[in-house]
């Protein structure tokens, strides 16, 4: 059989990953995923959206090297030593986003390809193992070729032009060109040394995703530190390549150190393989070599030897991983684990409220889209910390402190609480039937429910505090923020029962799950809204004056309070029938 | 046994719709204790909504409904304290093992962790299941998740089981285990409400059987009252049923176009 025409099978088999890996993140709403790729073609081509979101990430990253060829032709002559490190160190860092960002966005699709599991059907065909490792193989470069096209042009061709237009006119075509080669070079390997640990991690993934019998706590755990790191390397991306930016060409400028002192640090880094020597010996074809010690040259040559040494060993590990997921022998992971016999079933029961909270948790940390949600207030912080950093809200409004920072960081408060409520009241749906036939007061259900108010959301907003340190406005907003400690609680309590009003109103009860879904998207802009507005009250209340947070707070705990003991009364009655 | 009244269940001209469809339309009837109650009829009967009104998951539109005495909408959870449900789909939760499900239900109901492992273990061995006490019930198969839901129904040891088509997906083995377990909940004193459409089944264990057609009722007997009613003494519950539900001559017709369909096609 053709290359080519596996090739073709491959795409079969690439579309089934992707809907893997999507069915995977969707959880229990799996139903719900499935008819709305029926019907709509934006979903279905969601992960084409990805794919040039990442594209264009790549590219982005450009400004780098750009950047730092310019201030090195711009500053070479004032402190080689220093200028050296910097472009070495810009360059660096470009090659660790480059990684990180092709990971960031391709392992949330990859890790459906490295699962196996898409390859069950294609061993059912005619083809032999060979063919089959051959799929695997077309089907993964599928899956990221965009990405890798954009990552091996974007170094040649922004450091030719840069090179060009900063000292074309005095370095003459040949020099360029032999710098336009070098740069290739290093592109080429850098693509595949990304490629490689993009492999090897997707199958680490893939294995803590979709292990079944992996142990609970340790599965849990990885799970939502992977979700974490997965958002937080992001947003940091985003921060970075911003801050970069601005901050970039001040690097070249100053230098904290002594000439020793920063040719020493030049001489050990270059050594370094990984992420140094690629940097180093870019720098070192940019600049006049003369001007270079010999020690760094050597030192980078060397650490380029050792980096194509990695590349090979990882490039042979991933090959083998390659082989391995489309093998028919590992479908599963299944870790050897002895069999569960009789003496080891016990029952071990706790309040009703605490085994609600324990199975939320056990549901939300198994199903991707739960985990998003609880982890979003995290971003709070980051938001704190991008607006803070542009520097564009500084304006205090009324007498307490109230800033326009502050404001939009309670949008995002709003947002958090609403979907939070949303999320945690769509636990009980999917109509698990065991639970609707539990003889449970819904107060219990709910009362599980209301740590997460009382928790999340204040640690984000006090991370975000730290956030905003150097900002002018800390002191107004440290304070405002203290005074405001108990309207995150409540206005997360208010949404969480105002959904319930909305949608769980029976005729002697309040059920938690979404029993009257009619007019569904209005009831969720309205609850939004409500949130919104109630929000709106609280911050008028800062500007006006400490005593009106306070007399606004207590208000609305006395409300809450009352709103909750009505539509969940407590039991008037403990009864229990045994034969 | 501490239920004081004589009627376990009594629902009397029960009407529930849903937008136009009414599924149950002025039915009315009654379960005593220690009797096996089978509730039958064809595919949209209405046999399910029944049950999930009786358990307070649905609300009637209108009707009496007693259930141990108590209206089941009112006193929610009193009423499920004392009834186990077995679900026409065996919706547990597929992010948990079953060690986390039955501590989480022992937990709900209040159970004592002593007694409570003990039946589990003795559930367990007898549905042959132990294996999976520790697996995601994702990864479980349809009959091991029934036999998990079943289970779970009998933990509390309920005074009456409402059954829900228990028997889909179990094995030869663990079915007659289940028709053991009812006989022995019915003779201890307890009920079983069964909905079903094996009629074999129905035929075997059930004490009394009602009818349901459209969400009426279209007869309420022992197999003899049933028979007598239509006209067929001595025969089994299947004619009786196509009979009652005026089914019988529907399917003469349909098996005579069947017939002369795929013999068309042979040609
Ligand atoms: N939630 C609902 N919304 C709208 N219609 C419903 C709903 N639940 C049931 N129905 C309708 O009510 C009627 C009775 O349904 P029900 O599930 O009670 O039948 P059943 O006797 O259990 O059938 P089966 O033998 O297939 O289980 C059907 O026509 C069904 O379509
Ligand atoms: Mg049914």
């Amino acid at each position: 059989m053709k290359n080519s025409e596996l090739y073709k099978v491959s795409k079969r088999v690439y579309k089934e990953a992707i809907l893997h890996a999507q069915l995977q993140a969707a959880g229990s709403n799996q139903q719900r995923f499935l008819e709305r790729i029926q019907k709509d073609r934006v979903a279905r081509s969601q992960n084409i959206i990805f794919k040039f979101m990442a594209a264009v990430y790549i590219a982005s990253l450009v400004f780098l090297p750009v950047i730092s060829i310019f201030q090195i032709y711009l500053n070479f002559g004032s402190n080689p030593e220093w200028i050296t490190f910097a472009g070495s160190l810009s360059f660096s860092i470009f090659f660790i986003f480059q990684l990180v960002i092709l990971i960031v966005f391709a392992l949330m699709l990859s890790w459906g390809i490295m699962s196996g599991g898409p390859y069950e059907w294609v061993h059912t065909l005619p083809f032999n193992r060979n063919h089959i490792q051959k799929i695997g193989l077309f089907t993964f470069a599928r899956s990221i070729n965009i990405q890798l096209i954009v990552m091996s042009l974007v170094l040649p061709i922004g450091v030719t032009t840069a090179v060009s237009l900063a000292a074309g006119l005095y370095l003459g075509i040949g020099k360029i060109f032999l710098i336009s080669i070098v740069s290739i070079i290093i592109s080429v390997l850098n693509t595949i040394f990304n490629l490689a640990v993009l492999v090897i991690l997707g199958r680490k993934l893939a294995i803590v995703m979709e292990e079944y019998d992996f142990n609970s706590k340790r599965a849990n755990f990885v799970r939502i530190s992977t979700m974490v790191i997965y958002l937080i390397t992001s947003m940091l991306v985003v921060i970075t390549i911003q801050y970069g930016i601005e901050k970039l060409p001040i690097l070249f400028q100053i230098s904290p150190l002594t000439a020793g002192s920063t040719s020493i640090m030049n001489i050990v880094l270059s050594f370094i393989a990984i992420p140094f020597s690629l940097g180093y010996l870019m720098t070192i074809f940019l600049v006049d070599i003369s001007m270079i010690p010999s020690l760094v040259i050597v030192g980078s040559v060397t650490g380029f030897l050792l980096y194509i040494l990695l590349v090979y060993l990882v490039t042979k590990k991933a090959l083998k991983t390659l082989r391995n997921i489309s093998s028919p022998d590992i479908k599963r992971f299944d870790p050897k684990r002895k069999k569960t016999v009789v003496d080891d079933i016990k029952i071990k029961s706790t309040t009703p409220t605490r085994a609600y909270m324990k199975r939320d948790i056990s549901i939300i940390t198994r199903e991707t889209q739960q985990i998003m949600i609880l982890i979003m207030p995290i971003m709070i912080p980051v938001y704190a910390a991008i607006l803070g950093f542009t520097g564009a809200f500084t304006v205090v409004l009324g007498n307490t402190g109230l800033t326009d920072l502050y404001i939009v960081l309670m949008f995002f408060i709003v947002m958090n609480s609403f979907i939070l409520s949303v999320s945690l009241t769509n636990i009980e749906t999917g109509g698990e039937t065991i639970t609707a036939s539990l003889p449970i007061n819904p107060r219990e259900q709910v009362k599980a429910k209301l740590p997460y108010f009382f928790s999340i959301i204040i640690v984000a907003i006090l991370v975000a505090q730290i956030f905003l340190v150097s900002s002018p406005i800390f002191y107004p907003s440290l304070y405002l923020t203290l005074a405001f400690l108990p309207v995150f609680p409540l206005i997360g309590i208010s949404s969480l029962l105002f959904k319930i009003l909305l949608f769980g109103k029976l005729k002697n009860k309040f059920a938690v799950e979404e029993i009257r879904v009619k007019y569904k998207i209005y009831k969720y802009i309205l609850g939004f809204v409500f949130v919104a507005c109630l929000m709106a009250l609280f911050l008028y209340t800062a500007y006006v004056g400490y005593w009106a947070i306070f007399t606004a707070e207590a208000i609305v705990s006395v409300i809450v309070f009352f709103s909750f003991n009505y539509m969940f009364p407590k039991a008037k009655w403990k009864v229990k029938y045994i034969f | 046994m501490s239920v004081k009244s004589e009627v376990m269940v009594k629902v009397d001209n029960l009407v529930k719709s849903f937008g136009n469809v009414v599924a149950v339309n002025g039915l009315s009837f009654e379960v005593k204790p220690g009797e096996i109650f089978g509730l039958l009829g064809p595919n949209g009967a209405g046999k399910t909504t029944t049950v999930k009104i009786l358990l307070g998951l649905i609300e009637e539109d209108s009707g009496e409904i007693e259930v141990f005495g108590l209206d089941p909408s009112k006193e929610e959870v009193k009423v499920k304290d004392r009834i186990g449900y077995v679900s026409e789909d065996p919706l547990i939760y597929r992010s948990m093992t079953p060690r986390m499900l039955f501590n989480f239900i022992s937990s709900i109901r209040k159970l004592d962790e002593k007694e409570t492992t003990e039946k589990l273990k003795y559930y367990f061995e007898s549905f042959e299941a132990v294996e999976y006490y520790d697996k995601l019930i994702a990864t479980l198969s349809r009959g091991n998740k029934q036999k998990m839901q079943v289970i779970a129904s009998l933990l509390h040891e309920p005074d009456l089981l409402i059954a829900d088509e228990p028997l889909t997906g179990l094995d030869a083995k663990s079915a007659k285990v289940l028709k053991e377990i009812l006989e022995l909940h019915t003779e201890r004193g307890g009920s079983v409400i069964l909905s079903t459409h094996i009629l074999e089944v129905a035929e075997e264990v059930c004490d009394r059987i009602a009818i349901m057609d459209k969400g009426k009722l279209v007869a309420i007997g022992t197999l003899e009252e049933l028979s007598v009613m239509a006209n067929k003494a001595g025969a089994d519950l299947e004619d009786i049923f196509l009979k009652l539900t005026n089914q019988d001559e529907s399917i003469t017709h349909i098996v005579k176009n069947l017939r002369k369909m795929l013999g068309n096609n042979k040609k």
